[in-house]
């Protein structure tokens, strides 16, 4: 996304020849990333291939997407350079999303690379400058990083769907930590290839990677105007806000939600937005300094040191530079040798003495890369992700735990109960008996809450000692499909109530479940959150939602899980992983089957309830 | 006695028909101004007191605060019938549970039997003009097609005594079982009338449920001596009770 912004400036820049554009750039960049269909249409492509990554097929696809950026690409750099007046939106877009590669114009940035200008006479170093700071960012690189952590959130209102996420946690509900790689390497070394093979031969469907290039530091004027002539080092170490970099990683190593700063290499400061990520099973951080602290060592479980050749680093950077980005030799040579090699020889090389695993030869290393993967493998099985599964099977014969809330069983609600479970129960029935129910539970549920005991006055002139609950922030979340059904009677309940929504469903090749989006109130941190599911039969849908919510700061006692009907291991589950988490139901069904519903249970209750049962159903 | 609006002082009121006109402020129970009494008494106590057919909403937190928001003389109007209608929603569905259930097996749509159970057919409910109408939709809402008949008591400004004025009930009641619906009880004299039209026309007293929201001991008492065999279900026992219910729930204060 950053490499939106970036490019509308650069056609700015070019066509205006305005300095200072860079706010109208921005805007710019802005509007037209939202109005293009073409740009959304693409970036959710992007998006699913990332995150899917395992998926060959799709990973083909991103491919040829990218080739055709590319080609557009160019297309949209001889524009600018002819000075041709860039009106069409859609064709300014377009480039755009390609690839920040194609930035160019006043940026400045960055050194690790040498770069992508647009074809330009214009270019004058400090636009290779810029140039070359994408270049870090390669195409799939690109790509990989945005998807992951925006699979699950969209800023402006769109939804991508992907692949969803699977459980990060193992299945005591504890977050498990994620294992995090570091590659570091020179510039042009090939980290990117690297970390794409890694991903695409892992088979983890859900992987963050991070790139180093996102931690450099904002420029003051001075350091502006050096970096504008080209002779402020962006290879140097200082060149990183490293305390920031070491606080993203931490926060993702915990698996909270982090934003990373998207870098503006047109004004050398950080946008105003930033990019949501999450903590995955596998986290990669790529860069060319990523072993330079002690501290982001320490964050590392593995260190892998992408060893290429310097003469073949250096025809790669040259080929790169001049037969795509159109710079010329004089130029890339005299960066080169005035920075980037400097640079590898002085802080970049000395690092590799903290590799764990050095990689000749970069990508191309398939036995290299092989031997990574099958230890990564091994690690992850060893930190137990992997839930269903586990979840059905622990806990039998055990009493349930206090934090389990069973509406009285009144003969009304087994009366109920009868309508809602029964087969032939018509879907308008169904719907009715369903509703009345899920007001019981909405309103016992509420009585949990914590209550303090307050005097009002009535008219009868007499003081009147009642209880209040202690905060009217409370919220509703439903966990989509069948949670939805209980969202009327939240509201019917609560005046005003605000709904979030957490879309989970179960994969149904692994029969495990994935997080596929998620929109919450923004301060659900200082809410007390009724999470609801029609039915809970192991409790991993709900334990990841409960994750989720973590994950977004709620205390732990704020959440109260309400449902219709739950299988006993899924109560288990749930109060074994999250003791302070309180469950209400309104029936409790002794097993659930080896499809996981509960038994004698309602049937899908989703399916029943939005009638999309399939014709052939059970 | 009753009196939805009226407070009414000796059980004559009637109905809230004429509530407003008769409206004097508070003077129920002169007696306790200014006490603050939650009496909660234990369910055994009741149990000991007016005997099983007198039920109490469980009372949780969550009813506690309606009940106080109801009470609350600062509760805006849309509030008051917000919650109103919540807690009525409660005392309904809780009025339900009293009525005659067989067992029931029913099969699943994972093919596993639930034992579950079945209302038997012929209920329907009858609301004492006017603050009872105020629960008819809490029971549509929980019935759909309910049958619903209507009584209307006046009470004699002179004599305060409660008549039935008019009556108006499926033809064959006699046959089924009655929810009597009236919220505010404070002497009872109005539900007493109610019930014996229901007898009149044939309904037996064990098939009776009162379902009201807030009731006095003294009417309580009352109600349980006259028809022993009566189902009562109320969400709260306070000697004072709250007799703007029918005004401001409609609206007429």
């Amino acid at each position: 996304m950053s490499s939106i912004t970036f490019l509308c400036s650069k056609t700015n820049n070019n066509n205006n020849n305005n300095k200072n554009s860079s706010k109208d750039v921005a805007t710019n960049g802005i509007s037209a990333s939202s109005s293009s269909p073409v740009f959304a249409s693409a970036g959710l492509l992007t998006q699913t291939t990332t995150a899917s990554a395992a998926h060959h097929q799709q990973q083909q696809h991103q491919l040829q997407l990218h080739n055709q950026l590319k080609k557009t690409k160019v297309k949209a750099a001889a524009k600018s350079n002819g000075h041709s007046h860039i009106d069409d939106r859609s064709d300014a877009t377009e480039p755009i999303f390609i690839d920040a590669t194609a930035t160019g114009g006043e940026l400045n940035c960055c050194p690790a690379s040498p770069t992508t200008v647009p074809a330009k006479s214009s270019l004058e170093s400090p636009m290779r400058r810029s140039a070359r700071r994408q270049r870090t960012t390669s195409i799939g690189n690109q790509t990989t990083t945005a998807n992951p952590s925006e699979c699950i959130i969209r800023a402006n209102n769109r939804t991508i769907y992907t692949a969803g996420r699977p459980p990060w946690y193992n299945c005591a509900g504890q977050q498990v930590e994620p294992f995090v790689i570091g590659i570091c390497g020179g510039s042009a070394s090939g980290k990117t290839t690297v970390a794409e093979k890694i991903i695409e031969s892992l088979d983890v469907p859900w992987v963050t990677l991070l790139s180093m290039d996102c931690f450099y530091k904002i420029l003051n004027g001075k350091q502006h105007e050096q970096a504008l002539i080209n002779e402020y080092n962006f290879d140097h170490p200082d060149a990183f806000d490293i305390e920031l970099l070491i606080d993203v990683l931490t926060k993702l190593k915990e698996g909270r939600k982090v934003e990373v700063p998207v870098y503006n290499f047109v004004t050398h400061g950080r946008e105003s937005q930033t990019k949501t990520m999450y903590g995955a099973n596998v986290i990669i951080f790529e860069g060319i300094l990523t072993f330079h602290s002690p501290e982001v060592l320490k964050l590392l479980d593995m260190k892998i040191f992408v060893d290429t050749d310097p003469d073949i680093r250096l025809a790669r950077r040259l080929k790169r530079d001049i037969s795509q980005r159109g710079r010329d030799l004089k130029g890339v040579l005299k960066q080169y040798l005035n920075m980037v090699k400097p640079s590898y020889a002085n802080y970049i090389a000395p690092t590799m003495a903290h590799a764990d695993i050095i990689v000749p030869r970069g990508g191309e290393n398939t036995v290299a890369i092989a031997l990574i993967v099958q230890h990564v493998h091994t690690q992850l099985q060893l930190r137990g992700f992997k839930l269903r599964e586990t979840l059905a099977n622990s806990y039998k014969d055990q009493p349930m735990p206090d934090s389990l809330h069973l509406l009285h069983p009144t003969p009304q609600i087994k009366g109920l109960h009868t309508f809602i479970r029964c087969k032939n129960t018509s879907r308008d029935e169904f719907i009715f008996y369903s509703k009345r129910l899920i007001r019981l539970v909405i309103e016992y549920a509420l009585s949990l809450f914590p209550f303090k005991t307050t005097r009002v006055e009535t008219p009868q002139g007499v003081l009147y000692e009642g209880r209040r609950m202690e905060s009217r922030k409370i919220c509703g979340v439903s966990i989509l499909r069948a949670g939805e059904t209980m969202e009327q009677a939240v509201c019917d309940v609560c005046k005003d109530i605000r709904i979030g929504k957490i879309l989970i469903q179960t994969n149904l090749k692994t029969g495990e479940p994935e997080l596929y989006y998620l929109r919450l109130p923004k301060d659900i941190k200082d809410f007390k959150v009724i999470l609801m599911d029609a039915t809970v039969a192991t409790g991993a849908a709900a334990m990841m939602a409960i994750r989720v919510l973590l994950d977004h700061d709620v205390p732990e006692e704020n959440i109260i899980l309400a449902s219709l009907l739950m299988a006993e291991i899924g109560v288990h589950s749930i109060a074994y992983a999250f003791p302070r988490v309180k469950i209400v139901t309104s029936a409790l069904d002794p097993e659930i089957n080896s499809k996981f519903y509960v038994i004698p249970g309602i049937g899908n209750f989703g399916d029943r309830y939005f009638g999309t049962e399939p014709s052939d159903e059970y | 006695m009753c009196t939805g609006g009226s407070p009414s002082s000796n059980g004559s009121q009637a109905g809230d028909g004429n509530e407003a006109e008769q409206q004097q402020p508070a003077t129920d129970q002169p007696e306790l101004p200014q006490r603050t009494a939650i009496v909660s008494s234990t369910p055994e106590e009741i149990l000991a007191e007016y005997g099983e057919n007198l039920k109490l909403l469980t009372l949780n937190s969550q009813v506690s605060e309606l009940l106080t928001i109801i009470r609350d003389k600062n509760t805006t109007r849309s509030d008051f019938k917000f919650y109103a209608d919540r807690l009525i929603r409660l005392v309904i569905e809780e009025s339900l549970n009293q009525l005659p259930y067989s067992d029931c097996d029913v099969e699943t749509p994972t093919g596993a039997i639930y034992e579950g159970l079945k209302y038997r057919s012929g209920n329907c409910g009858v609301s004492i003009i006017r603050s009872g109408e105020a629960m008819e939709q809490g029971l549509r809402d929980c019935c759909r097609s309910i049958r619903i008949g209507k009584i209307l008591v006046e009470s004699d400004a002179n004599t305060h005594e409660a008549r039935v004025v008019y009556a108006r009930f499926p033809d064959d009641i006699g046959s089924r079982q009655v929810l009597l619906m009236y919220p505010i009880m404070s002497t009872g004299n109005t539900v007493l009338q109610a019930v014996n039209v229901l007898r009149e026309h044939g309904v037996p007293e064990k098939c009776i449920i009162l379902s009201n929201l807030f009731c006095t001991p003294i009417a309580a008492r009352t109600v349980v001596n006259a028809f022993p065999k009566l189902k009562i279900l109320t969400s709260e026992l306070h000697p004072v009770a709250p007799n703007h219910f029918g005004q401001k729930y409609f609206g007429t204060d």
